[in-house]
């Protein structure tokens, strides 16, 4: 038990005990789908801010949000299970970092991004708000993210999750190419 | 949503964040070095999640425990298009 406790309050995991967690979270996901019956109910977190984006235009433009085809039939817009699971995930996220001991309040990656992209907090700042909207974009017209496709597609065998893999990498290999250039 | 799904939810999104913040998965150095082939942390984490997942689900459909949920839709074109468009932020930023 000792040895139980020391190991959670490490800061860093085996990558394979944490993807194990993680995909007993997978398993429990999809007995949730079974025991409440939700369609909503994924392992995911990208399409929540759609839901939530679609839930706060109901109380200004209600008509627009009934009418729109993608709130009908691909996010429901309002609290949805995602949404709960967001906000899971920050709790879950700072947990770890609290039993850690390693909690702290960073305005800047500690490692590696400055040799890349400088000191300047302000690029740092611009730059994650413009790729947070590529990312965002992407996962938008791929049906999901590194979870809810990747992970919880892949469980599943969905065809979808492996051909967003093979995209997500590809590009990625490129893009790290292209900015690290010669310390790739 | 009722009561018990909110909790569930909550309860099973911070198994997910803990899992991530664990792995390191939470710092950008991490998620770009899988893209430089320096630290493959991300992979391991991604496919082991990914054979325990699909060996529970599988194996408890099997022994008829548990319905398979409905999966993601797959839409070729656009699952690769948005994966590459994802990938450039992912591997841009660290996120």
């Amino acid at each position: 038990m000792k040895h139980i406790i020391a190991y959670i309050q490490k800061d860093e995991w085996s990558p394979y005990v944490a993807g194990i967690l993680l995909g007993l979270v997978g398993i429990l996901v999809a007995v949730a789908s079974n025991v409440f019956g939700d369609p909503g109910i994924a392992l995911g977190a990208s399409g929540s801010f759609e839901s939530l984006f679609g839930g706060l235009t109901q109380w200004v433009a209600p008509d627009w949000v009934a009418k729109d085809v993608y709130f009908r039939a691909v996010r429901l817009p309002g609290i949805t299970w995602e949404v709960v699971m967001l906000l899971g995930i920050l709790i879950g996220g700072a947990l770890g970092a609290i039993s850690s001991r390693t909690w702290k309040l960073r305005r800047m990656p500690e490692k590696q991004w400055a040799g890349a992209f400088g000191q300047s907090r302000i690029t740092r700042w611009v730059l994650v708000f413009l790729g947070a909207i590529i990312l965002e974009y992407g996962a938008g017209i791929a049906g999901g993210c590194t979870s809810g496709l990747a992970i919880w597609g892949g469980l599943q065998l969905a065809p979808a999750a492996f051909l967003f893999m093979g995209g997500m990498f590809a590009s990625g290999i490129l893009t790290a190419l292209i900015v690290y250039r010669r310390k790739y | 949503m009722n009561l018990p799904e909110i909790i569930v939810a909550l309860v099973l999104g911070i198994g997910f964040g803990f899992a991530l913040n664990k792995a390191g998965l939470t710092q950008y150095h991490k998620i770009v070095n899988v893209f430089r082939f320096t630290d493959l942390a991300v992979l391991k984490f991604m496919m082991t999640a990914l054979i325990v997942g699909m060996a529970d689900l599988f194996g408890m459909n099997a022994l008829g425990l548990i319905t398979l949920p409905t999966p993601p839709q797959t839409y070729i074109v656009g699952n690769l298009l948005g994966g590459l468009i994802f990938g450039v932020g992912m591997a841009g930023v660290g996120i």
